[in-house]
């Protein structure tokens, strides 16, 4: 299933689904699960999408998934009335059956509960928090592969090492006999191809390095010009992708990680198809790819005479249909090692991979214990945050760590209550002092202003900052899900005063 | 239309507004000058008119965002009906709405769920309405996906502040999506960059609604998109369209054209079917989503004072991880709608008038279309009407230096734009 079938089908009900419902669950793609043991209440109307007044009194769970399903036909939905905290402490099985696991306005002990279950079921969790006119979220995987990121383009040309085909091509222009019309129509691939060939024919078969080099390989360029055309738009593209001609082509070293990793060296029947094709990328690397990884074969558009540029075209792409074809072979080999059928793995999936290999991502999140655990938590990246800069959002997810704490205390957020409204404000503060000093930060470094606000919130839940975290967090959770496209890591703050967020990783 | 009718009893304010009123009871530190907690903002939230402009993807979302947000007299302006390419994500249409007003079924939609709020819908174009109109809201917030109307709106509701009369400082918010990408922003007339003073930021518009694609292809690229977005997936729908494959992109082509000469359209070129098949950027409904509920967290923060509004422009990009940057985008001194001094041109007295037409065509700071020129004394080319145009035509080709002086300032109009631009012209 295609990105865009997902976005239209299921975008929406997702989007809508953290505007309140206190629990979300999703199973596969195309049905959710909402948990809240939670009747509506009047302050719900203020804030939630999916209550009516009609429904003041019903199981919230229930009201939230049939309104939300109303958006959406194609969408199975489910409830249960449970207490999430309740089935984190009684039912820890229960969530084994799903896909993904959002957990929203959940704090304290359950929280740490419900992340360990999901953590050693291998079950992606998302929290996600509206506190007043602030938000957060955290993303909790063991190990995210990403195949079609999606870069802005893919660009992988050769002109540093053409491959034959190519070669040949590039050599059956003669650019001297060429009348005006097509001299002005040769695409510039052709026109760096050449002068690469020839600097290199000129200089030990070295491409050009120095600053005087590149100049001077540009004038050869600018030398092919016809004087009475000056300025032709294939020569200007030519020049302008002239930097490309002289890098020479390599293997980024964070592709170079994935295609080195214990998980692609070792291969079990376990292994996941991503680490299978990741090897057999590195064996087709060290081999018949003679140090290159597959050719991804897109021509960016280009000034060219169709017949030329769909001549081009044929060229890359035959080339890296030939190069999937070998790392197919070796996939097929690879599989067969470890006794699984050929047909494990579509041509396709291979096929998609090589033409991404030098954009793989993979993303090892950290879990939320070693966010917690004071020796393992990431101090240095908190204080070296607010050293920058006070008022970087990090502050508010110290206040979200004190709130927290004060929360699983009092069993009520502090400020909820106007008697309390004064010592709410110093035992938030004496938690802020106590989360900075056992992270070996000062204190000071959080400005009072930030305590007050965290009072003045009380916890609320404004409508507007909940929909931008759940369209933040629905982006998010499809990305995981489809494995396209790239993920934050790990954890996004977002402030509504100044309407900034920062992601960082702790 | 049948209008809802209205609950008797309305769920008690302080129990239902909870999470807002503790906004609005206690002061705080980051509140913005001139809050005052208490009932009176409360009363002022509850009380002002504000307009949504645009019923669309971002439109449906800021109706729900506001009224859930206390906001109960809120009127929403938008000229187009319901296809049913708008029901994946504009929520509040079903299949039983295609056909229908926009504004019309949001307003009713928001009103049978969310009691004691009050829509008021207007099906037409904003230039239908006049200064009367859009000087009884507090706030204009729009949500609209063309250039056109937003440097309309833009211009219209700076020309209408006069300064000896506060009420007719209007903010406007606006919100914008692509993709993945989108922008919220704050424009405060005469105080704030405005749209106009931006123009330039805008890149080439490269969606094209789908009742266009299906109904009415005007552009080449219109017919591309028929092929690839109709015709393929109904004739493979098993088979992805892959932009790389001159095999697919030749079919698409094949297509396109048969369907190109239908129309009269030319321009369906290989290139360009490749162009448009590699850069469809389908509205996501969360980036909506997320950029209305900013725009809607901008709008109660300016009615109430709780908070300072954001300074003034919010970046967000959320294919690569999720990214914002914002930011004060500066004033354009020479701004045509609210900047206090003429644009400057250098031309050689040599150059013709077309020349000096075709430079302004080729600014993308001031984006014409079909510009008029003329001087205080003289009309120099005329667009309209054609008499005056046939008399002015002649002057096209005309050396610069025989029409105008070195220095002279001319004033450039276009049908496409409410406002003038004064240019000051200067010989090298």
């Amino acid at each position: 299933m295609s990105t865009d079938q997902l976005w239209s089908s299921y975008g929406i009900p997702m989007a809508k689904l953290l505007w309140k419902a206190q629990n979300v669950e999703l199973e596969g793609i195309g049905s959710l699960m909402v948990v809240d043991g939670c009747l509506v209440e009047e302050s719900d109307l203020g804030q939630n999408f999916f209550v009516t007044p009609a429904s003041v009194g019903q199981s919230r769970a229930k009201v939230v998934s049939e309104l939300l399903l109303e958006l959406n036909a194609e969408v199975e939905g489910s409830h249960v009335q449970r207490d999430p905290a309740e089935i984190i402490e009684n039912s820890p099985e229960f969530f084994q059956h799903f896909s993904l696991v959002i957990a929203t306005q959940i704090t304290g002990p359950s929280l740490y509960k419900l992340a360990d279950i999901c953590w050693a079921a291998n079950i992606p969790l998302v929290i996600v928090r509206a506190h007043g006119l602030m938000g957060y979220s955290r993303i909790i995987v063991r190990e995210h592969t990403v195949v079609e990121s999606h870069p802005e383009q893919i660009v992988d040309l050769r002109f540093d090492s053409p491959f034959a085909a190519l070669r040949e091509f590039a050599e059956s222009f003669n650019l001297d006999e060429l009348d005006s019309m097509a001299h002005s129509h040769v695409p510039y691939i052709v026109i760096l191809l050449k002068a690469v060939d020839s600097w290199k024919r000129k200089h030990d078969g070295k491409l050009p390095s120095s600053t005087a080099d590149r100049e001077q390989f540009k004038q050869s360029i600018r030398d092919q010009q016809r004087s009475d055309m000056p300025g032709n738009q294939n020569f200007n593209e030519a020049l302008a992708s002239a930097y490309r001609a002289w890098t020479p082509t390599t293997i980024p070293s964070s592709i170079r990680s994935i295609l080195n990793n214990t998980c692609a060296q070792n291969i079990t029947s376990e292994t996941p198809d991503f680490w299978i094709i990741a090897r057999a990328v590195c064996d087709f690397v060290q081999n018949e790819g003679q140090g290159f990884l597959p050719l991804p074969g897109t021509v960016p558009d280009m000034h060219a005479d169709t017949e030329s540029y769909i001549r081009l075209q044929t060229i890359y792409r035959a080339k890296a249909r030939e190069d999937a074809a070998a790392v197919s072979e070796r996939v097929a080999n690879l599989l067969a090692s470890i006794g699984s059928s050929p047909s494990r793995i579509p041509v396709q999936e291979i096929e998609m991979f090589c033409k991404n290999a030098g954009y793989l991502h993979v993303i090892r999140y950290r879990s939320l214990t070693e966010e917690y655990a004071t020796e393992t938590a990431r101090s240095k990246t908190i204080g070296n945050s607010l050293a920058g800069d006070p008022q970087d959002n990090i502050a508010w997810y110290v206040m979200l760590r004190a709130v927290e704490v004060c929360k699983t205390q009092f069993q009520r957020y502090p400020g909820e209550s106007e008697s309390h409204y004064v010592s709410d404000q110093q035992t938030v503060r004496k938690c802020v002092d106590a989360f900075m000093q056992e992270h070996g930060l000062d204190p000071a470094l959080i400005a009072d202003d930030y305590v007050q606000e965290c009072v003045r919130a009380a916890g609320s839940e404004i409508h507007v900052i909940a929909a931008i975290l759940g369209g933040i967090v629905s982006q998010e959770v499809i990305k995981l899900l489809t494995h396209q496209y790239v993920p934050l890591n790990n954890t996004v703050i977002f402030d509504g005063i100044k309407s900034a967020a920062s992601v960082y990783e702790l | 239309m049948a209008l809802p009718t209205v609950t008797q009893s309305l769920p008690d304010a302080d129990r239902r507004w909870r999470d807002i009123y503790r906004y609005l009871d206690r002061p705080g530190p980051f509140m913005a000058e001139g809050f005052e907690a208490g009932a009176a903002v409360k009363e002022f939230l509850h009380s002002i008119k504000i307009l949504v402009v645009g019923a669309g993807g971002l439109g449906c979302e800021l109706l729900k965002d506001l009224a859930l947000t206390g906001f109960t007299d809120i009127h929403v302006i938008d000229m187009d009906t319901i296809d049913v390419s708008n029901l994946n994500r504009q929520f509040l249409f079903r299949a039983s709405d295609v056909g229908k007003a926009k504004a019309e079924v949001a307003a009713s939609f928001i009103m049978r769920r969310i009691p004691g709020v009050k829509i008021t819908p207007y099906f037409g174009k904003i230039q239908d309405k006049d200064e009367e109109y859009y000087n009884q809201f507090t706030i204009i917030i729009c949500g609209l996906d063309s250039v056109e109307a937003r440097r309309w709106m833009n211009a219209t509701i700076i020309n209408m502040y006069d300064e000896d009369d506060p009420e007719t400082l209007k903010p406007i918010i606006d919100g914008g999506t692509e993709g993945f990408k989108g922008q919220s922003r704050i424009i405060l007339p005469h105080m704030t960059a405005c749209y106009e003073c931006s123009l330039d930021m805008q890149t080439k518009p490269t969606t094209y609604p789908m009742c266009t694609i299906a109904n009415t292809p005007r552009l080449p690229e219109h017919c591309i998109e028929w092929a690839s977005v109709l015709e393929w997936p109904r004739e493979f729908p098993d088979k992805k369209l892959d932009g790389d494959d001159p095999e697919h992109i030749k079919w698409l082509l094949d297509r396109a054209s048969t369907r190109a000469r239908h129309y009269d359209i030319t321009g369906v070129t290989y290139s360009l079917t490749q162009g448009v098949v590699k850069n469809i950027i389908p509205a996501i409904a969360s980036t909506n989503a997320i950029v209305a509920a900013s725009c809607a967290t901008e709008a109660f923060k300016i009615a109430t004072n709780c908070a300072t509004p954001m300074n003034n422009y919010m970046m967000y990009v959320g294919d690569q991880g999720v990214y914002t940057y914002t930011f004060e985008l500066q004033k354009k001194e020479d701004c045509p709608v609210c900047g206090a001094v003429a644009i400057k041109i250098q031309v050689s007295p040599s150059a013709t008038l077309q020349d000096l037409i075709d430079l302004l065509l080729d600014r993308k700071d001031i984006q014409l279309k079909k510009p008029s020129l003329r001087t205080s004394a003289t009309s120099l080319y005329m667009q309209a009407p054609r008499a005056l145009q046939e008399a002015t035509r002649p002057n096209l080709s005309k050396c610069l230096s025989e029409l105008i002086r070195d220095g002279e300032e001319v004033t450039v109009t276009d049908e496409s734009l409410p406002i003038s631009i004064q240019i000051t012209v200067r010989f090298e």
